[in-house]
């Protein structure tokens, strides 16, 4: 089983980034997908098929849709993989599904066919370090729309739930929004989402992380900005206090030792011419 | 050094480059004292500030500049830097309202984003040697300075966000002030 394992391992080595932690994810993928046994439609999946150059891509994708029948994979992957999936094919096979299930585990979730998964030729080629990043935004942005009617301006990021939960709904203000409650939004945002162009979807958010970052950057940048300059005020005042403090020593004892005696020649009665 | 509030918070970068301290500069709005990174709200910031000017030679003259270097969006700041004050010869130990004020004070009132709000002192090398800008955004103080044989001799900054703020990015696309 491992000897199959090393040509994937190696493109994905070379595929690219210097992450550890996608080198990390290669390597709990790859140990997963070894621990199978072989059933004969995953092998197809594993075997290089002859008729076709199967790309990086393809292979990468494919072991990481094989994993689903296995264990809990990587968060950050399952919407990638949903993304593409979809990308691909003209009716996905979970479009029914809500996104409360969705979000519940991939053991929930209806299993793609794998040989609707090896034909499929999707994935449009952009920086890996990218897929953990965004889907992870994507899926705490949910999740904090879902806690936003309980928790709001409660806690000190609800500026990025409002601003999450504002860029959802301004995303899907088309989408009538009927009753309040969290399960008919996230059904509703669930298919609106599913019927985007996953591309774009994927460089929203990650401008937007960006741009979060920068922004938590600044407000990191001005808070240390304003404790040092507290903290050089401090020692000034202190510096100039006990200065003065020296001073009026100084002074006090320099006017006590120049008070004058009382002077002896002070009449003490008047004569009366 | 890198604890200077002032390159901390990016005041020497965006809008300055790193210079020397050699005139102390106090500015007070009403009664109170700005410090580097302070927080002042709009209306505590609608009149002009008192500006009080130090050094020794009352022969030497000082430019002062108030730019907001975060307009109109500190995420996305492309009017960058945007003149709210231009006062020039003042006298050195005196304060502002010695001085000729060609550009008015126009008072901060961002509309989104936490703004910094600079506040330059600049030495000239004579009297009457100051220009009025055309127009009050994208001003450069850097650009300024060179053009005008200016000298920084110091900065203060405070923070300033909306009346009803609570700080940070909003996605909210009207802008109410």
């Amino acid at each position: 089983m491992w000897s199959l394992e090393q040509p994937d391992n190696g493109h994905k080595n070379k595929s690219g980034t210097n992450r550890n932690s996608n080198s990390g994810n290669n390597r709990v993928l790859s140990s997963s997908s070894s621990s199978r046994s072989s059933p004969s439609s995953n092998t197809s999946i594993l075997i290089p098929q002859t008729p076709r150059r199967r790309t990086m891509e393809e292979v990468w994708k494919d072991i990481t849709l094989s994993t689903f029948h296995q264990e809990r994979p990587i968060t950050p992957l399952d919407h990638h993989i949903y993304h593409h999936h979809h990308h691909a094919n003209s009716s996905p096979s979970f479009k029914g599904m809500i996104l409360q299930d969705f979000l519940t585990g991939p053991l929930n979730r209806p299993l793609p066919v794998s040989q609707t998964v090896v034909e499929q030729l999707p994935l449009p080629p952009h920086p890996s370090p990218a897929l953990p990043e965004t889907a992870l935004s994507l899926n705490s942005g949910l999740e904090f729309q879902y806690l936003g009617p309980d928790a709001t301006n409660s806690h000190s990021n609800s500026s990025s739930s409002g601003h999450n939960a504002s860029f959802i709904s301004s995303a899907f203000s088309s989408v009538a929004v009927g009753p309040p409650s969290p399960t008919g939004l996230f059904s509703l945002c669930s298919k609106k989402r599913l019927q985007e162009n996953p591309a774009i979807g994927v460089d929203r958010h990650h401008k937007r992380m960006i741009k979060n970052r920068e922004s938590a950057a600044r407000s990191r940048a001005r808070k240390q900005a304003y404790t040092n300059e507290l903290e050089l005020e401090i020692s000034n005042l202190k510096e100039e206090n006990a200065k003065l403090k020296k001073q009026y020593e100084e002074l006090r004892l320099a006017i006590g030792n120049s008070l004058p005696k009382r002077n002896p020649l002070r009449r003490s009665t008047t004569a009366p011419f | 050094m890198s604890r200077d509030p002032l390159i901390l918070g990016h005041v020497v970068g965006d809008v300055l480059d790193p210079f020397a301290r050699s005139v102390s500069l106090g500015v007070t709005y009403k009664n109170r004292l700005v410090i580097n990174g302070s927080e002042f709200k709009p209306s505590a910031v609608v009149d002009k500030p008192l500006v009080q000017v130090g050094g020794d030679d009352l022969r030497i003259f000082y430019t002062l500049v108030m730019v907001d270097p975060d307009a109109p969006n500190p995420s996305d700041p492309t009017l960058r830097e945007y003149l709210h004050w231009l006062v020039t010869d003042i006298p050195a130990t005196t304060n502002a309202s010695f001085g000729r004020e060609i550009v008015c004070y126009e008072c901060p009132r961002p509309a989104s984003g936490i703004h910094r709000v600079v506040l330059v002192l600049l030495r000239q090398i004579g009297r009457e040697t100051v220009f009025t800008p055309e127009m009050r955004h994208n001003f450069s103080t850097r650009r300024f300075a060179m053009e005008h044989y200016l000298v920084p001799v110091a900065a203060t900054y405070y923070n300033c966000q909306r009346e009803a703020g609570t700080g940070g990015r909003r996605f909210i696309r009207d802008d109410r002030c």
